[in-house]
């Protein structure tokens, strides 16, 4: 069954960006768990074994246009596990977020991005226009209302922040009037005292750090300052691997998630730093590649909404341990440590790959097979 | 559906028009993702060349450190409010290793001070290597007043080394209870890993079994931290902030402090367990395993040879007899099968059989254990002199299977549900059991001496306890609980806790009113097993049971048998017969007859327990209004 085609298609260059960002978490994560004294690296090893295999198996034997039809199904099954979590969910350090496995924990809200772009894809290319108005948007908007009211609930405001995220680089992607586009960016910024009544304190304190950076380096700005003190006396070269003293002293927090990124520029230096954004950029611009020589509405958006969502996550876990953005709780896509992140970008790999490798099927006069 | 299939493969292509739209969009976002990425190499140069150095020289002067604060420990104290397990400060002698500059000169500088060898703390340093080098390590629990003040006064040539100050047990009233109470030890790695209990780390002290283990969570309180600035030797600069930490809850037992004491005396000499508990709600008022051991030696650290002490295979110090001790109930049991043959109308209480001192069945003979027979029994004689051949023959007809259903009725062969970890189920033998384990049919010979309590039949003291109570009580099984309530450090009760019954006899008012009339009998009489137990003021009632641990043929060889092959003795009692107050289960092993080694332990818990009643006056036999006689009126009607 596998067509001569379909490996002349394979994206090579995004496989090898893949393994390389695998490798390096592996290496760090080494290093991060040598900080914490658990041994994390070998659980993120299965996860990454377990997860290339499944993204290969989604390459090979998975068609992705099955999904314009299963996509009502992966909603559903995404909205029930998220409730789930409020019912029967494992509290860990006071948010409600993940599932027990028993072998293992699962976190909804991180497959819950993916799901997220699957279904807004779907939706998008079977109401398919020219330029969307408000008017337009307000069923796609109404269907993320409820895994966004879910996920905020948990409470995980990062996450649900994040999925209206996906939904504007979507959004996008479809194209908005720009008198819409107006509209709404001056609602946003109408809205924005409602909202800071509704953020809890540790939030708002967050944001206050973020303007104000300095406003209190050992309350709630003392991740962020200690963050800001490991990537920066790395220097150019980096302290070496294991010697980093911010991480190995626990000076780190979250060493292993969120600040991974942080011990990484403290061993490495500037020049590793800049070697793992470039691999990261690899990553990303075969995936807008990707979404940009499909020859179909849905492969596109697909393509476009799994690479904005790994951008976005990029862009955020690093601008934060950087200080450039408020702290969230956004991982760094298969250099963190956890299974659901691991899971969640190998699988959304695996489609873009899908995407790419099944070109041929739309070439000239072949539109139906 | 193959239809729908072959829809969904012919998507929409795009046309010219959408495809160059499309692209437009992707290479707008791929210039967008260009930007944000140059973005950041600049913020990494910026914060990694440019103010580089100034970080650099942060990260190296970063020394705020968090000290954890240690809560005091929850009391634990006895139903009246009597301290059985408080707390006393206990210093130990830590060392970070981050901080050590030199460690074997240091190494030769604290083996002096200490007064142990430089190898034994390394060994002592060795065992937690793993963890971070920034977590201290305790490299001498419980320090004495000595050898601190010699390290006190050269702590500032000691880099790394500081005393800290933790909780540790104190026992007013010496060792009470160790099996229930349980005990401090270190944590275990797997403890920790299986992150048992929130914010431990290795070197604490957690609770090893008993109380202090199912309520470590409860009795730990909430860990608080400092946060301190210090220099590059590790000395204080100065106090950051502070989280205080939350005390421990206390926990009421329903242990009574004199009765346990005075039953841990009575214990003293004997392998063997004793609970004591309060019929009518089924509260625990003491619980003894003996031989005791103590407590305080787990937190300080145990050598070898105390170890092997703790692990004797012939006295099992750590094991909780009262739950986890195994062993045939003998004539205990007897209880159960008259109750069950009352109950199925095999006997009436005057039926009676002849005992001979010698039973027949197919070629085997089974003994009475009084070689000059009992002559005619009846359920009275029988129970009160003990007669094997009447049990015998009422075994015979009642048929293994309800002899098992009578004995779970009772609580045997099953928990009794008592909040305790590794309690023993015990066993009572069946037909399937016997096939599924033996893969052989049951033998007659086997009901007979299920009959009289031997056999497959294991039982625990607790069990035996609590059966006791049930039949003193009038009927009703309780799960016992030994936890009156646990009260906040401010004294508000946080949980009140209560036993329930779990189960009612199925035995009828009347019969049971027979059996307890026997068993007072038991005690009463002048030829009663159990007349040891006689008090002056106050009517017992009970059964004795000595257990054989080797077989009849065996003991006639020789005639002086060696310890482990002596019998177990066994009583069970109540009292007062009229208005049953407290329910005793004795077993000591190896010890000889139920009647004249059990019966004597149980007296003395009834003497102090009936002490401790006073005020109340206690009045003669001859003065009250319940004699033997009169309640042979008032409790049995026929």
């Amino acid at each position: 069954m596998l067509d001569r085609r379909f490996l002349e298609h394979f994206d090579w260059w995004l496989f090898l960006a893949v393994l390389l960002l695998m490798a390096i978490g592996f290496v760090n994560l080494n290093s991060g768990s040598a900080a914490t004294g658990y041994p994390f690296q070998w659980k993120q090893l299965q996860w990454y074994i377990a997860g290339t295999i499944l993204m290969l198996s989604l390459v090979i034997f998975f068609d992705y246009r099955l999904l314009t039809v299963y996509s009502v199904h992966i909603y559903l099954i995404m909205v029930f596990m998220l409730i789930l979590v409020v019912f029967i969910g494992k509290t860990v350090g006071g948010s409600q977020r993940w599932l027990s496995l028993g072998f293992m924990n699962i976190q909804p809200s991180e497959l819950a991005k993916l799901a997220t772009v699957i279904v807004l894809s779907s939706y998008f290319y079977h109401d398919d226009r020219p330029q969307y108005g408000l008017t337009d948007l307000w069923r796609p908007f109404l269907l993320m209302l409820v895994p966004i009211f879910l996920i905020y609930h948990q409470p995980d405001l990062g996450t649900a922040l994040f999925l209206m995220l996906i939904f504007a680089s979507l959004v996008y992607m479809a194209r908005l009037k720009w008198t819409s586009f107006l509209l709404l960016l001056g609602s946003a910024i109408a809205a924005f005292p409602v909202a800071w009544e509704f953020l809890k304190p540790y939030q708002r304190d967050r944001i206050m750090d973020f303007i104000f950076p300095g406003r209190d380096p050992l309350g709630a700005g003392y991740h962020i300052s200690q963050s800001k003190i490991a990537i920066g006396s790395g220097q150019i070269l980096g302290k070496g691997y294991m010697k980093g003293s911010q991480a190995q002293l626990n000076f780190l927090p979250e060493v292993h998630t969120d600040f991974a990124f942080s011990i990484w520029a403290e061993e490495w230096g500037w020049f590793g730093a800049v070697i793992l954004l470039g691999i990261f950029f690899l990553m990303l611009y075969r995936g807008f590649l990707i979404a940009s020589q499909s020859r179909e509405r849905f492969g596109a958006f697909l393509a476009f909404g799994i690479t904005a969502m790994l951008f976005w996550q990029v862009v955020i876990n690093i601008g934060m341990v950087m200080g450039l953005v408020p702290v969230v709780g956004i991982p760094l896509p298969l250099i963190s440590y956890g299974g659901s992140s691991v899971f969640t970008t190998l699988i959304g790999v695996g489609l873009l790959l899908n995407v790419r490798s099944r070109r041929f099927m739309f070439q000239k006069g072949t539109g139906t097979r | 559906m193959k239809f729908k299939i072959k829809t969904i493969w012919r998507v929409k292509r795009f046309d010219r028009l959408d495809q160059e739209a499309n692209k437009q969009r992707c290479d707008v976002a791929v210039l967008i993702m260009f930007l944000f990425m140059v973005t950041f190499c600049a913020r990494l140069w910026h914060l990694q060349v440019v103010q580089g150095e100034h970080f650099r020289e942060q990260s190296e002067r970063n020394r705020i450190r968090s000290v954890r604060l240690q809560p005091p420990r929850g009391k634990i104290l006895d139903r009246t409010g009597r301290l059985l397990a408080g707390v006393k400060p206990c210093f130990n002698v830590c060392l970070v290793r981050e901080d050590v500059g030199d460690m074997e000169a240091l190494l030769a500088k604290l083996s002096p001070l200490l007064g142990e060898t430089e190898a034994g703390i390394r060994t002592r340093l060795g065992s937690e290597h793993k963890g971070p080098k920034y977590v201290p390590i305790v490299i001498k629990r419980g320090a004495e007043w000595e050898t601190l003040s010699r390290i006190e006064s050269r702590l500032f040539s000691l880099p790394g080394v500081f005393i800290e100050v933790t909780p540790a047990r104190k026992y007013p009233y010496g060792s009470i209870a160790p099996h229930l109470l349980g005990y401090l030890g270190e944590i275990s790695r797997e403890d920790i890993v299986k992150e048992r209990y929130k914010g431990a780390r290795l070197g604490d002290l957690v609770g090893k079994c008993g109380v202090e283990e199912r309520f470590e969570n409860d009795l730990a309180g909430i860990k608080g931290r400092r946060r301190l600035e210090v220099d590059a030797g590790g000395r204080l600069v100065r106090v950051i902030d502070e989280k205080p930490p939350v005390p421990g809850k206390d926990l009421y037992l329903s242990i009574d402090l004199d009765l346990q004491q005075a039953s841990e005396e009575a214990m003293k000499g004997y392998v063997g367990a004793l609970v004591a508990l309060d019929p009518q709600t089924g509260r625990i008022l003491a619980l003894v395993s003996s031989p005791a051991f103590d407590p305080d030696a787990f937190a300080t650290g145990i050598n070898n040879e105390e170890w092997k002490a703790l692990n004797d295979p012939v006295s099992r110090p750590l094991q909780n007899k009262a739950l986890q001790g195994r062993y045939a109930p003998a004539s205990t049991f007897k209880i159960v099968m008259a109750a069950a043959a009352l109950q199925e109308g095999i006997v009436t209480k005057n039926t009676s059989f002849k005992c001979t001192s010698r039973f027949r069945l197919g070629r085997s003979v089974f003994r009475c254990w009084d070689w000059r027979g009992h002559g005619r029994t009846n359920l009275y004689k029988a129970l009160v002199e003990s007669c094997d051949i009447y049990f015998y023959q009422v075994g015979l007809k009642l048929g293994i299977e309800k002899i098992a259903k009578y004995a779970k009725a009772f609580g045997l062969g099953s928990k009794t549900g008592i909040d305790l970890p590794n309690e023993s189920r015990g066993l009572i033998a069946t037909l399937d059991w016997k096939l599924g384990r033996y893969h052989e049919p049951w033998q007659e010979g086997e009901t007979l001496i299920t009959a009289i309590g031997q056999g497959f039949t294991l039982v625990t003291p607790l069990q035996m306890a609590c059966l006791t109570a049930a039949v003193a009580n009038g009927g009703t099984l309780y799960s016992p609980v030994y936890l009156e309530k646990m009260t906040g450090p401010d004294g508000h009760i946080v949980t009140s806790f209560e036993s329930d019954p779990k189960d009612k006899l199925p035995i009828s008012e009347a019969n049971l009113r027979i059996i307890r009339r026997a068993l007072l009998g038991v005690v009463e009489d002048k030829k009663g097993t159990g007349k040891q137990c006689k008090l002056p003021d106050v009517h017992v009632a009970g059964k004795t049971g000595t257990a054989q641990v080797i077989g009849q043929d065996k003991r006639r060889q020789d005639k002086k048998l060696d310890w482990e092959h002596r019998d177990h003795a066994w009583f069970v009692a109540y009292a007062p017969a009229e208005k049953p107050e407290l329910a005793v289960a004795v077993l000591c092993e190896h010890a000889g007859h139920g009647g004249s080694v059990a019966a004597p332990v149980a007296r003395k818990v009834f003497e102090t327990w009936f002490q401790i009643q006073s005020p109340l006056p206690v009045l003669g036999p001859h003065k009250t209004a319940f004699n033997v006689n009169n309640i042979e009126l008032l409790a049995v009607s026929y």
